[in-house]
């Protein structure tokens, strides 16, 4: 008779706070995603298969974590890194946020530009239209109505399931390579590895997911439930991310295509789209970016303000939250105007980008993790072995790939 | 001056002259306005903790170090009382509720002051001098030289004691001095400012603390959008019980924004009769008499003699919101008439209500705009308004408060509407009105070499038009043009209902942009055919002047439902960005179009 209840009302529960977790993780494949994912299919074949399972707990785990500081404390993430390290850390962890978030707004952009040039507009059209659009969005509130359209629409990478079983790839070969670590010892393959690192736990995915929790009231005795909508979410990103290199390395590997620009990122769904293989994937790079566009720079914003005692909201204009305003809007214009510069390589960026989160998200993570195992702050909800075993695994991991590109690069083996 | 992120680290030293430990929190003693520092917490050999007596053990202490008056041996530990708050532990970092700014706050630095011996906080630093001193001194002063440079001082934003609650530690069981604020002793509408600017797990806290009645009071101040989630995050039994106490205008305004099942449990664990008159009045549509009219009115019939009417005040109509008219209604509560407060008070005990009863009562129907009611209600000096439906029964009253909330709301619209800002500017010195327009400045400057920008993609087009040029200062200005008349218009057409639709609006924009459109293009032409250039250079200039302006025209119909907030409360930002916002589609479109036109035309 109880459990029989119980399971009714956590049913309920459940789809009551199905959202923050999904969003956020599917904010996660955006246009830096998609490209860091084809270029490594495309360059390195399966090979980098098996980083993105040895990964997917960790993000999981992650994300995880990250929901349960909100649940736990009812504070997001730069609240409990003031309150825990003061100041001054809290200054280099803001630094570093909006160092990432910046990096991959602008990434953003050179999707909304390269999305745009594969239907032949400008991107000195396209990317201030879009600033301006995804600006509007959110000082004007409808941003909310908005997201769905877009995640709807940034679904479309779906399509990369069905593309790779289209492809006939050799399955045994994609098991195997999935379970079997394999590197190639050059500074590109290291690079791509903290890219692909950093793309999948992209630091400020952790602030945007605890924000929601926080912004949602979830409480901790319902994050028991909540948490499944996290975990849920941030497996449906990484097995799309697979489906992407797999398809990438089935179809464009073979025939050595290096990606170069997105029009042959876009050619790895023509197994199934055929001649609308680039309508297709122009449709969702242009809408994942705008809606990470979107996300980024008011994470970052919501963030930096929560740390330092700044009035922050959408619904506060810029005489009652100058700070707020200012950040947010100085994160679109600048990564907009980046993309202006002429000549610039646009899928090149996208790919920086999430080297540089790559290279940020230890350091962030650090403080996450002396967070979370403070039993003054989280109580009972302290990390496990298992937890702890995963997220230090990932520092220490990341901050090695970052030491081994950097001394690959001063000895010139670059 | 002592300020706390200065003072941790510090060493202390006994009277022996032997380094035990450096400061790591003092406590202060709570009960004062401006508390005494009480202990000394610090952290010695191996990072362990010791706490002592700052009266009993503090000889002297400056910047370098704390001295204490006995050597390390003769030293009795203490531990931390519970009416004790730790500076370090309980406040720096941490967000507070500055009560007398009425905001949340996060603590940047403590100052401290000594004075006869005697170490005193004398406040919170919340602003952005302590952020720049705790990152690092050097960079206050740099910072502070700076500002005192162009004339201002990078002022101190000090929050006392007394004037500050906790978010964190629970102050309940703490005695305070009588002037201590706390959050909880706001009144009410401080109070809901306060408890928007929280976080939904700060604001549990804080209604954890408030009995139902002031809870009540707290919800029925809060913004509409607060109120049904704060409600939400109560227990259904709490929820229900504050509910209740409130008007049921206002329980039924937050019930309405409920979702279904929720609204339905809490209406069924209301009292009766309460239950029963929220039902009523989710009946009426938002921003109508009805949607703000309350139920809880006191009637009478004619046959009542004055002494039995203020006997039944006295019985049941005590809790009613308003009782300074009391209405006279027939066998079918039918609205008769109605007596003041005034003429019960002056007339004889036994004179019947039919005597006094004022015939010519002013009413409205529950589906009249709520600007109607409290015009009305402003025009013949009503305190309470009876709301009748078509048969004269009195359905409820609309009561003063809530007459001037609609005023505040409505007139709230028009100002922000009519000056392009939500605040009235104050008196400012002259390096502000400079910072804030050398901001605008700066736009200007983007958008210039935006528009550099732009016409270097269009260079080939340039080389064969120069005179395209003469019309670009055109096409700015005229885009300034229509986007402060389509606000205009805007402001003109009053309150949001009356405002035509965006189609509406599109569609005669259209119309006047193609008239306005054609005419600048006819002069363009006569222009440049007068200056004597080619035919076909005259042409391509005029269609794309022609095709500039009338889109231009139709996107500055856009302008005000972007502009401004969906309840016409205030602009989203700066105006003028939106001005600029239209020049540059103008200039891109007329750049655009003469350049596709060149190439279009036949040479």
């Amino acid at each position: 008779m109880t459990t029989k209840r119980t399971r009714r009302i956590g049913l309920f529960a459940v789809l009551s706070v199905v959202g923050p977790g999904v969003i956020a993780a599917s904010a996660g494949n955006d246009s830096g995603g998609i490209s860091t994912y084809s270029v490594a299919g495309a360059r390195y074949g399966y090979q980098m298969l098996w980083m993105m399972l040895v990964m997917t707990p960790a993000f999981v785990i992650i994300q995880e974590m990250a929901g349960r500081m909100g649940a736990v404390t009812g504070k997001g993430f730069s609240a409990l890194i003031r309150e825990r390290f003061g100041l001054r850390p809290t200054f280099v962890a803001m630094l570093l946020l909006l160092a990432s978030a910046a990096a991959t707004t602008v990434a953003e952009f050179a999707g909304v530009a390269a999305a745009m040039e594969m239907f032949g507009v400008s991107r000195y059209l396209s990317v201030p239209i879009a600033a301006a659009v995804v600006w509007l969005l959110v000082v004007r509130g409808s941003y909310r109505n908005v997201e769905k359209v877009l995640l709807a629409l940034s679904s479309v990478f779906v399509a990369y399931i069905v593309s790779a079983f289209l492809a006939k790839p050799d399955w045994l070969e994609v098991g195997r390579a999935l379970v079997v670590p394999s590197i190639t010892p050059t500074a590109g393959f290291v690079a791509l590895a903290i890219g692909l690192t950093g793309t999948t736990i992209a630091p400020w995915m952790q602030f945007l997911v605890q924000s929601n929790i926080v912004d949602k009231g979830t409480s901790a005795s319902e994050w028991k439930l909540a948490r499944w909508d996290v975990i849920a979410g941030a497996l449906a990103a990484n097995l799309v991310a697979m489906f992407i290199i797999i398809t990438t390395a089935t179809v464009l590997h073979p025939a050595g295509v290096q990606i170069t620009d997105a029009a042959q990122a876009a050619s790895a769904l023509a197994p199934l789209a055929g001649e609308y293989a680039t309508v297709l994937f122009a449709i969702g790079l242009l809408a994942a970016s705008v809606l990470s566009a979107a996300v980024l720079p008011l994470t970052s914003a919501y963030a930096t303000c929560e740390a330092f005692g700044w009035e922050a909201g959408i619904d506060r204009d810029w005489s009652e939250a100058p700070v707020f305003n200012g950040l947010y809007t100085a994160v679109i214009v600048l990564a907009a105007a980046v993309i202006m510069l002429p000549g610039l390589d646009l899928i090149a960026i996208m790919l920086l980008s999430q080297v540089v989160n790559g290279m940020m998200l230890p350091f962030l993570l650090i403080f996450m993790m002396r967070i979370i195992n403070d039993r003054r702050i989280m109580g009972s909800h302290v990390n496990g072995a298992l937890h702890n075993i995963f997220a230090w695994g990932t520092i220490v991991v990341a901050i090695a790939l970052t030491t081994v590109l950097m001394g690959m690069t001063a000895l010139g083996l670059a | 001056m002592f300020y706390l992120t200065q003072m941790l680290g510090t060493p202390v030293v006994d009277a022996a002259g032997e380094t035990i430990g450096e400061i790591s929190d003092i406590a202060i003693a709570t009960g004062e306005v401006f508390p005494r520092v009480t202990s000394l917490a610090f952290l010695g050999p191996d990072k362990k903790p010791f706490m002592l007596s700052w009266r009993k053990f503090v000889e002297e202490i400056d910047e370098d170090r704390v001295r204490l008056n006995v050597p390390a041996t003769d030293i009795r530990f203490s531990y931390l009382q519970p009416d004790e708050v730790l500076l370090h532990r309980d406040l720096l970092n941490k967000q507070i509720v500055d009560t007398q700014g009425m905001k949340v706050v996060r603590v940047n630095d403590l100052k401290l002051s000594e004075s006869r011996n005697q170490l005193r906080l004398l406040g919170a630093e919340v602003g952005l001098r302590g952020i720049l001193r705790g990152l690092h001194p050097v960079l206050e002063r740099a910072v502070a030289r700076l500002t005192r440079l162009v004339g201002r001082e990078l002022a101190e934003n000090l929050i006392a004691w007394n004037y500050m609650d906790l978010l964190d530690r629970d102050l309940s069981h703490v005695q305070l001095s009588v002037t201590h604020k706390r959050l909880h002793e706001l009144h009410p509408a401080d109070m809901a400012d306060v408890l928007e600017q929280l976080s939904p797990s700060q604001r549990a806290r804080v209604f954890e603390h408030l009995d139902n009645p002031a809870a009540a009071l707290a919800v029925a101040a809060l913004e509409d959008e607060f109120q049904a989630d704060v409600i939400d995050d109560l227990g259904s039994q709490r929820a229900s019980d504050i509910l209740e106490m409130m008007d049921p205008d206002d329980a039924a305004d937050i019930i309405g924004d409920l979702p279904y099942d929720k609204a339905e449990k809490l209406l069924r664990l209301m009292g009766v009769n309460e239950a029963a008159a929220v039902r009523a009045l989710l009946g009426y549509r938002e921003k109508t008499a009805g949607g703000i009219m309350t139920p809880e009115v006191t009637t009478v019939t004619e046959e009542m003699t004055v002494q039995e009417v203020i006997e039944h005040l006295r019985e049941e109509a005590a809790e009613n919101e308003s009782i300074y008219y009391i209405f006279v209604v027939d066998d079918q509560a039918r609205l008769t008439g109605v007596i003041s407060l005034r003429d019960l008070v002056i007339s004889e005990p036994r004179t019947p209500v039919a005597d006094i009863v004022s015939r010519d009562v002013i009413t409205v129907n529950p589906d009249d705009d709520q600007e109607y009611v409290a015009e009305t209600m402003s025009k013949y000096d009503l305190l309470a308004l009876p709301v009748v439906d078509e048969t004269s029964t009195l359905l409820g009253i609309v009561t003063v408060d809530d007459a001037l909330e609609v005023m505040e709301e409505e007139s709230a619209e028009d100002l922000a509407l009519a000056t392009g800002s939500d605040r009235r500017f104050e008196a400012q010195d002259a390096w502000s009105w400079l910072g804030r327009k050398s901001g605008w400045l700066t736009v200007w400057l983007v958008l210039g070499v935006g528009a550099v920008w732009l016409l270097s993609a269009f260079e080939e087009t340039f080389v064969s038009l120069i005179a395209a040029a003469f019309f670009m200062p055109l096409i700015i200005r005229l885009a300034e043009e229509i986007s402060s008349h389509s606000l205009a218009v805007m402001i003109d057409q009053g309150s949001l209902e009356d405002r035509p639709s965006l189609g509406r609006r599109l569609v005669v924009d259209t119309l006047v942009g193609i008239g306005l459109g054609a005419v600048s293009g006819l002069i363009a032409f006569g222009m440049l055919e007068l200056l004597g250039e080619p035919l076909r250079a005259a042409v391509t200039i005029a269609l794309a002047v022609g095709g500039a302006v009338l889109v231009t025209a139709m996107a500055g119909a856009l302008v005000p439902y972007v502009a401004l907030r969906e309840d016409g409360s205030g602009w989203r930002a700066p105006s003028a960005l939106f001005s600029a916002g239209l020049a540059v589609v103008g200039l891109a479109v007329y750049l655009g179009l003469t350049a596709l036109l060149d190439a279009a035309l036949p040479a």
